[in-house]
């Protein structure tokens, strides 16, 4: 076993930190306070191949190893989150269940675009009436011919305003559960696909959050993405990869305060000395520093499992509700440390606090990680 | 094709700097090591030259064998071969040492149209070696230029000197040390990365060349560190007071005190 990160990862590391250092800290704060997702920063974002970390070569991907992936989302979270958050949606619940899935002429169609970030990718799957609950999905593909034709609504959609392909979960017939229901690829220029109003929310302002509406879309069958009723089990599966990103973005989060609290708690004197020197502020420098590691040691070992072939849907549960418990309880630490100061928008502590929050939330909740992480140990899988 | 060399050399990150108190060098092991920051824009003007003119850029550096990850790095910024030139032999070399082995290294590749440094190290600041190299190979050498175009074998150029421009106009081969800020070094693309992991990097030890025995870093270089210390200017902020007249005046006593003062005596 071996803890160090290679060369290769190590290169990449610095070089998205100081690409996220140049490119996304200045614009971090604005979208966050404008609630605007940031086309020029998409424009940046193709010029490093981030929105194709991935994806094959072939495509115009970068085709790298997952925990590279873990490295590129976390620093780019620790410097912008919804920056983190658009990125890793489009690559990891977006373009991957197409290559992953996909047939020849679906990769052919989408992936040069998806690699390059010409078309930005969302997946949508909860609805008014089913978030946890999966299988309770309303929205309707009916067959039709050589077509399904697909009513509905979708809410809560990541990329919902910018994204020109569009993964949809729908049942294809009624039936109760997780049977009956396909995955299709709608793209954003068929006829009856309406996007809701961006949402205003808690964190992540910089990312788009949309509803969408279909109103008779028409499919064709060659967007159906895999076998039509494998598609919960393409969801559930995508999602497995999803929530490596997500915990890798809450590690990023984590990061960021707790870079600030070390900086901060050195520097700041009250009673004649260093916030630093008293136990009550440097125990809670320890306790960051070892929940960050522990999170980003499991958000590795995810990936590491994932690139080894090997089952991974335990751990990338675990990752996913460890670095999000983690980074929500350390952006409010980070807060406490700096006072008064750390709750003014002067400093980007609280951004980082509400930022965090969510991810416990989307690509499952905290309360399902745990259901899954049950299910496998109980299953045998100690 | 113009053979295009861009030399730079790999430095700890500022911020891990530390120094060994008994011998005064810099502590080198497990540290944070990055490309030397004013070199990224030599290689910046590298990659630039490649978008317009028909050239095989190379980076050269030499340094231990842990110095391929700054070659590794200029590769992913799209710099086509790198050649590392590294032995014991080479250890501890200063900059005379390192100039005449880089000078035997170009000797030994023969091919070369434009060399290309940046201004100094981060970790020793002389900027010497530019200058040195261009005297052992015998080849012109222009800093500071911000404009340039190659007609054949002839390179144009505008560069800085002073307050005023130079046109220059001069025969291939010849260096360029460039100066700070000259351009903005291009973001590194995970392909770039990926595809210079791939790259095989050409070795350059002692015995590929044909070094004269005075070449051995370690016993042979004339500098001498006696001592590194850390300096900290001193400074003292002080409020003067009074009218711009009597400021004026207090300020010109200081100077005096100190010994800067210029009596000046107009154009
Ligand atoms: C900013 C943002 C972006 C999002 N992006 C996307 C996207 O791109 N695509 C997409 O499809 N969805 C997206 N979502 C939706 C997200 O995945 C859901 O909100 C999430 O799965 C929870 O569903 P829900 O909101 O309906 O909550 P509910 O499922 O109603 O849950 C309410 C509470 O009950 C708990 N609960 C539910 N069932 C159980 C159970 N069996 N045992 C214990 N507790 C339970 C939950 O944990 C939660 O605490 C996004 C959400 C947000 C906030």
């Amino acid at each position: 076993m071996n803890f160090q990160l290679t060369e290769k990862q190590k290169l990449i590391r610095r070089r998205i930190r100081t690409f996220s250092e140049d490119f996304l800290a200045p614009v971090a704060p604005i979208i966050d306070r404008e609630l605007k997702f940031s086309w020029e920063t998409a424009r940046e974002l193709k010029k490093i191949n981030a929105w194709g970390i991935q994806l094959p070569q072939k495509y115009g991907g970068a085709e790298l190893d997952s925990i590279s992936y873990a490295i590129c989302i976390e620093e780019i979270a620790r410097v912008c989150a919804s920056t983190a958050l658009n990125v890793t949606v489009h690559n990891s619940v977006g373009a991957f269940p197409i290559y992953k899935w996909g047939t020849e002429k679906q990769k052919e169609k989408y992936l040069y675009d998806l690699a390059s970030g010409n078309k930005i990718a969302a997946f949508t799957w909860t609805e008014p009436n089913a978030g946890s609950d999966a299988g309770g999905i309303e929205s309707l593909a009916i067959e039709e011919d050589d077509k399904f034709i697909l009513n509905g609504s979708k809410i809560f959609v990541t990329n919902g305003g910018v994204a020109s392909i569009i993964l949809v979960g729908a049942k294809y017939q009624k039936s109760d559960g997780n049977h009956g229901i396909g995955t299709f690829i709608v793209e954003k220029e068929m006829d009856g696909l309406e996007i809701g109003d961006t949402e205003d929310k808690l964190g992540m302002r910089g990312s788009s959050t949309t509803s969408l509406y279909f109103h008779d879309i028409e499919i064709p069958k060659t967007n159906i993405l895999g076998r039509l009723d494998d598609g919960f089990k393409i969801a559930m599966k995508t999602l497995n990869v999803g929530r490596i990103g997500i915990a890798a973005q809450a590690v990023g989060i984590a990061q960021a305060a707790y870079e600030y609290s070390v900086k901060y708690a050195k520097g700041r004197i009250q009673f004649n000395k260093p916030i630093s020197q008293f136990e009550g502020i440097s125990f809670k420098l320890a306790d960051m520093a070892t929940d960050i590691d522990a999170a980003r040691l499991l958000v590795y070992k995810a990936a590491n499992f994932k690139d080894l072939n090997r089952p991974f849907a335990k751990e990338s549960a675990m990752c996913k509700y460890y670095a999000s418990k983690i980074a929500r309880e350390i952006t409010q630490k980070a807060i406490q440390i700096h006072g008064g100061y750390g709750y003014m928008k002067d400093l980007p502590l609280e951004r980082f606090y509400r930022d965090s929050k969510v991810t416990e939330i989307y690509e499952g909740t905290s309360e399902i990680m745990k259901l899954i992480i049950a299910q496998q140990i109980l299953r045998g899988d100690l | 094709m113009l053979e295009v060399y861009v030399l730079i050399k790999q430095v700890p990150k500022s911020h891990s700097l530390r120094i060994d108190k008994s011998s005064g060098a810099l502590i080198r092991e497990n540290i944070e090591n990055i490309i030397n920051p004013d070199d990224l824009y030599a290689l910046e003007l590298a990659l630039t030259l490649k978008e317009s003119y028909d050239a095989h850029t190379v980076v050269m550096t030499m340094g231990p064998p842990q110095a391929e990850s700054a070659l590794r790095e200029a590769l992913a910024m799209g710099i086509d071969d790198a050649v590392l030139i590294s032995d014991p032999q080479f250890a501890y070399s200063d900059t005379l040492q390192t100039t005449l082995v880089i000078k035997e290294a170009f000797e030994y590749l023969k091919r070369y149209d434009l060399l290309i440094t940046g201004s100094e190290t981060s970790d020793s600041s002389t900027g010497q070696v530019p200058y040195q190299l261009s005297e052992a190979l015998d080849i012109p050498l222009i800093t500071d230029i911000f404009e340039y175009k190659i007609e054949g074998r002839n390179f144009y150029c505008q560069r800085n000197f002073g307050h005023e421009s130079q046109n220059i106009q001069v025969e291939l081969p010849i260096m360029l040390r460039v100066r700070r800020h000259f351009n903005k070094p291009r973001h590194v693309p995970l392909l770039g990365i990926k595809k210079a992991f791939e790259k095989k990097i050409k070795i350059i030890d002692f015995n590929t060349l044909n070094c004269p025995d005075y070449l051995d870093g370690c016993n042979k270089s004339p500098t001498i560190v006696v001592k590194t210390e850390k300096f900290i200017p001193k400074r003292k902020n002080q409020f003067i007071e009074g009218t711009i007249k009597e400021q004026a005046e207090f300020i010109k006593n200081v100077m005096k005190e100190n010994g800067i003062e210029r009596q000046w005596t107009g154009i």
